[in-house]
């Protein structure tokens, strides 16, 4: 079972790898895309899946990784590769400035502080106008390297996929799983938790710059409305609830299924999508809030660290 | 800064910062209430404040009757959608880790605003009612600001009047204290929460009627009220009722004053600079409270 899952793995990976040769533009984007959501969706997870702490305003740091990359490659003439790499640090960065104080906040308060977050960054990238272009934006020097940032966006996905699996199954993992499950127990056992909930939250907070910067690269043109916008918390946050929170493939797998669902079938609804979307999102909190692996988890003997 | 800044500048600026930060309060108190009960953060309270709104757009615009006469109307009408919504979902994730609320609560939010503008498009509208100033020596008070201003103070003392002195109220009270100790004192938990949620719409639809008559509406402007009501929540300390009253003046009286020395931009900030640095430094709210 476990032999076949890997080789089952492997041809994927084989597949998705050799997948630009035949592609279409269109085929193209629409896996970047989707690597994109399975990266940010696993992103959240190691935070919020694991602690039980709602990153509530997460698409901060993809604003701010978005911010970082464009400003480095238009005004500073970067190479896209290592300014989206300096998008993830520009990520981690700010969880550390955020982190550090707002992870004492209990339950709904530090998803409400994340919130305030966000807005507090959309305003300052519009106020810093000479940095960032202000609310008109700011364009990169056209490019087109839809090719290498597929594989970059892919790596980045498979990267934070293989990060969680690593962090599941490890003696880091089950500390964090403590504190979401009791944290003043978790204390009581001698765990650090404020510095492992640190730990937790730049590593949640990196891959999001990363892939906010790549982003910025892909579409050439950033503003502050369009990289911090909450829709994009709430997406990858009911992503990683639809396939499971906690677990190590169900962002991805929630990932994959509903971004496939939107593009066939929501995009058919012009005008009611957006219902449509809320309606998922109340029929998965209150339906099946474990996700699909919870359910699988729950009726078959799955492995805990699946 | 370079700008010459006059006592009557000063002035002004507190006039509305006091006169917003009533409906301010108004409509957070609406929040802290489903808070204070239930432990839920309502994310939808600022789309049930839109509806409110459009609910006056269309009184006055198909009946041509006094806007603030539509409160009537507005009032009722979102409390028995408030109603509605704690029975068939709400009530489900009372107990759940908020992750459950919040995101429920975003997406009846996120239904509501595009049924909305399904409906009646994504167009500003706005009520022309009343227009123009008294003026008062040298300061200037927009007219449909001061009557909102009086709707919105009369609301919230009615509202604590009731909290205060009512059967209903104390048990609302009763219940935000100690759910359990409520219970066992012959208060019907459920019911409350249902009341509490159904009050809580009518206050923000209220706050959306007023809204309506000052400035131009359209489907998605109930996040920022939402907002608001969360730092203003935060800022009184959660579950705090007449917490939720100064904060809502607190925010007024913040906001105006930093948009007197910075950017408007700018004023939005400074508001969650403080939401953050109060929820570190006094968790609890400025005014005391109970910590959760």
């Amino acid at each position: 079972m476990k032999r076949a899952f890997i080789a089952a793995l492997g041809v994927l990976l084989v597949a998705l790898a050799l997948y630009p040769i035949t592609a279409t533009g269109y085929g193209i984007r629409f896996m970047l895309q989707l690597f994109m959501w399975v990266a940010l969706a696993q992103s959240w997870n190691l935070i919020s899946g694991l602690t039980g702490y709602v990153s509530f305003g997460h698409v901060a740091f993809f604003g701010t990784g978005a911010y970082a990359t464009g400003i480095l490659v238009a005004t500073h003439g970067w190479h896209w590769m290592p300014a989206s790499l300096m998008g993830g640090v520009a990520g981690a960065i700010l969880a550390l400035i955020i982190g550090y104080p707002c992870l004492r906040l209990k339950g709904p308060y530090f998803a409400i502080s994340m919130l305030g977050l966000n807005e507090v960054m959309r305003v300052l990238v519009s106020y810093f106008e000479g940095l960032t272009g202000g609310g008109s934006g700011l364009s990169l020097p056209a490019l087109h390297a839809s090719v290498p940032i597929y594989y970059a966006t892919g790596l980045a996905a498979v990267a934070v996929t293989a990060t969680a699996f690593l962090i599941i199954t490890s003696r880091f993992g089950l500390r964090l799983m403590t504190i979401r499950e009791d944290e003043v127990a978790a204390e009581a056992m001698g765990i650090d938790t404020a510095r492992y909930k640190l730990y937790a939250f730049l590593l949640s907070a990196f891959v999001p710059g990363v892939v906010g910067g790549l982003q910025a690269r892909d579409q050439g043109y950033i503003e502050p409305m369009a990289v911090f916008p909450l829709l994009t918390t709430i997406t990858m946050i009911v992503m990683a609830l639809f396939g499971g929170k906690g677990t190590v493939w169900g962002p991805a797998l929630g990932a994959v299924t509903l971004f496939v669902f939107q593009e066939l079938v929501w995009a058919r609804f012009l005008y009611l999508h957006q219902v449509l979307f809320g309606a998922i999102i109340i029929v998965v909190v209150l339906l099946m809030p474990r996700g699909i692996l919870g359910i699988l988890q729950q009726r078959y003997q799955l492995p805990r660290t699946i | 800064m370079g700008v010459i800044i006059t006592p009557a500048m000063v002035g002004q600026v507190v006039i509305s910062g006091l006169l917003a930060g009533a409906l301010y309060s108004m409509v957070a108190l609406g929040l802290a209430l489903i808070f204070g009960v239930m432990r839920v953060i309502n994310v939808a309270h600022g789309t049930i404040l839109m509806l409110g709104a459009y609910t006056t757009f269309w009184w006055f615009q198909l009946l041509g009757i006094n806007p603030y006469l539509s409160l009537l109307l507005s009032m009722p009408l979102m409390f028995l959608l408030g109603v509605f919504l704690q029975r068939s979902m709400v009530h489900r994730v009372v107990d759940a880790p908020e992750l459950s609320s919040l995101l429920l609560t975003f997406g009846i939010s996120i239904a509501l605003v595009n049924v909305t503008q399904y409906a009646f498009s994504s167009d500003v509208r706005s009520v022309e009612f009343l227009t123009g100033s008294f003026l008062v020596g040298p300061l200037a008070l927009s007219k449909s600001r001061l009557i909102s201003f009086a709707f919105a103070v009369g609301l919230t003392l009615f509202a604590f009047w009731f909290l205060q002195k009512t059967k209903l109220g104390k048990a609302i009270r009763a219940t935000s204290q100690s759910r359990e100790v409520a219970m066992v004192c012959g208060v019907n938990v459920q019911r409350i929460h249902l009341y509490a949620f159904g009050m809580a719409s009518a206050l923000a639809a209220a706050g959306g009627s007023l809204v309506a008559v000052i400035v131009a509406i359209q489907p998605e402007m109930g996040q920022v009220y939402t907002f608001k009501s969360f730092l203003v929540i935060v800022l009184g300390g959660a579950g705090n009722y007449p917490g939720a009253l100064l904060g809502g003046m607190l925010l007024g009286l913040v906001e105006q004053l930093s948009s007197l020395f910075l950017t408007t931009q700018v004023s939005e900030a400074v508001a969650y600079v403080l939401l953050v640095l109060v929820l570190l430094l006094r968790p609890t709210g400025l005014f005391g409270g109970r910590s959760t």
